[in-house]
């Protein structure tokens, strides 16, 4: 049977997009309900997220068959991967216009643009994280509304997709929040440690709920899915899956982080916990995304087992170049 | 109006894969991309008691595809008659519909050009009909054996029309909810 349509670059383009969608809606909520009054610290975690959509956006284009005419996925209305590209491309949008309001502060030649556009810095910060949070769950909506894949179609895959995406964006605010182009004051210093302290508790409760929703979701098809998702999920529990959920994802991606938060201090919370959220986010949507199992019509597998491999380049020279394949 | 379905009796199909042959043929498919591939479990039961039966696959033609609302840029997309088929001009080759199938009935040729593939999958010879309405395709006319009957399910008097009455047929996945339009006459009370 054939299998992993969806190759390397789109399972990083969920996750980098999912990254975005996180920073932006953190940062949105945090300045407009938590410290108004300092935007200028969330400059730097707003270009992070501008640095992931661009990746994102050139291997979600490099891996279509056809990457010159991209803007085809905006010609019908049904399609949820045109929703996706638009909440991407307005988030992506609204982002810049923050980040070019708080840009003049360390480049001059940018400081007219930036007095032009900072009165509504506020507001395109906020329209980005509502579009943000539209990126996080469009990833994981997407891909259970393709029902033929067992592992994919669970209502817990876009709750997963969105609580890691958050804490995964948790994780790097912490990393870059109140650095270039935020000047050093003592008012952006005290509003950085004040949101560190609030995300180190927050990511804290998204790690334990992402934990119980993966596991809830990976257990629940292993004892209760289909024969398709029970195939899977024991790919995961105890297949060839295993090391890398157990080790890379649950004891790598969750645990020791956690750990970490709760007892570490300094360098280790604030900054191996994240990377370590981080490296756990990305292999959850590498596993998720090969996990594409379909169940297979009877003889299907034995079928494609058998069948020779295409030898292009032989059939080519065969028929002295003149055969299409 | 038209609805074009096939019938496909396994009663009759002995696994000789001349339909899928005469398929890639006629279409000039690339090696890596079949559209009707046959089937089988291979022997079953115990000896004396054995039996073989062959299930020839092909694209479904989903009264309710899913194949076709998931296409961001349209060029997934159903007759009237019933085909579903993708407008090569239009695909992206992004693969939402051949990861929406649950029949695994669609693909992208690896072996064409990185820059210019599109996704591909059987049109009942939709380019073949268009010349011809009464064409049949190339799967059908190539079967010695008769095990593939094509033709409009709404006219009365068509075949498979009287097949599809008069016999105990069987379609593939029906729990999708896909409305499948091939009928498989399942040999030996079968399972197809």
């Amino acid at each position: 049977m054939k299998h992993h349509y969806w190759e390397p670059p789109i399972a990083l383009y969920l996750f980098l997009g999912g990254l975005a969608g996180g920073i932006l809606f953190l940062s949105a909520v945090f300045n407009t309900f938590v410290v108004p009054g300092f935007a200028e610290v969330f400059a730097m975690p707003v270009l992070v997220s501008l640095v992931c959509i661009a990746i994102g956006c050139v291997f979600l284009v490099i891996d279509l068959g056809q990457p010159g005419v991209f803007w085809r996925v905006w010609t019908t209305a049904t399609s949820i991967i045109k929703w996706g590209a638009t909440f991407l491309v307005i988030a992506a949008v609204f982002a810049l216009l923050f980040f070019l309001a708080y840009l003049g502060d360390a480049w001059p030649i940018f400081a007219g643009l930036s007095d032009l556009l900072k009165p509504a810095a506020g507001f395109f910060l906020g329209v980005a994280g509502f579009f943000g949070l539209c990126i996080m769950m469009y990833t994981g909506i997407m891909l259970s509304t393709l029902k033929a894949h067992a592992f994919w179609a669970t209502p817990a895959l876009p709750v997963l997709f969105t609580v890691s995406a958050i804490s995964t964006g948790c994780a790097a605010v912490v990393l870059s929040i109140g650095g270039w182009p935020a000047e050093v004051t003592l008012g952006t210093l005290i509003v950085s440690e004040v949101v560190l302290e609030i995300l180190h508790v927050v990511d804290i409760i998204l790690v334990i709920t992402e934990f119980i929703i993966l596991m809830t979701m990976v257990l629940s098809f292993l004892g209760a899915g289909n024969v398709t998702a029970k195939k899977a999920a024991k790919r995961w529990v105890c297949g060839s899956y295993a090391p890398l959920f157990w080790i890379g994802m649950v004891l790598v991606g969750l645990v020791i982080p956690f750990a970490l938060y709760v007892g570490g201090s300094g360098a280790a919370s604030q900054l191996v916990a994240p990377i370590l959220v981080l490296i756990g986010g990305c292999l959850l949507r590498f596993l998720v995304v090969n996990t594409d199992d379909r169940a297979p019509i009877p003889g299907e597998i034995r079928y494609y087992e058998r069948v020779a491999k295409p030898d292009a380049e032989f059939v080519h020279k065969w028929t002295y170049g003149e055969n299409i394949f | 109006m038209t609805r074009y379905v096939m019938v496909i009796d396994q009663r009759r199909c002995i696994g000789c894969h001349s339909c899928t042959v005469a398929c890639r043929t006629w279409n000039k498919l690339p090696l890596d991309i079949i559209y009707n591939p046959v089937v089988t479990e291979g022997a079953q039961g115990t000896w004396p008691h054995v039996h073989k039966s062959w299930t020839p696959l092909l694209c479904m033609h989903c009264e309710n595809p899913e194949c076709v609302p998931c296409c961001p840029s349209g060029a997934s997309q159903q007759d009237p008659d019933g085909t579903v088929w993708v407008d090569p001009k239009k695909c992206l080759s992004c693969k939402v519909c051949v990861n929406a199938c649950p029949y695994g009935m669609r693909d992208a040729s690896h072996l064409e050009s990185r820059l210019h593939r599109f996704v591909r999958k059987c049109t009942f010879c939709r380019d073949k009909r268009q010349l011809d309405p009464d064409a049949q395709p190339y799967c059908v006319l190539t079967c010695h054996q008769k095990a593939r009957v094509f033709g409009d399910l709404d006219d009365p008097e068509s075949e498979v029309s009287k097949l599809i009455g008069s016999v105990k047929t069987e379609r593939l996945f029906e729990e999708f909810g896909t409305e499948p339009q091939i009928y498989y006459i399942p040999e030996l009370g079968g399972k197809a």
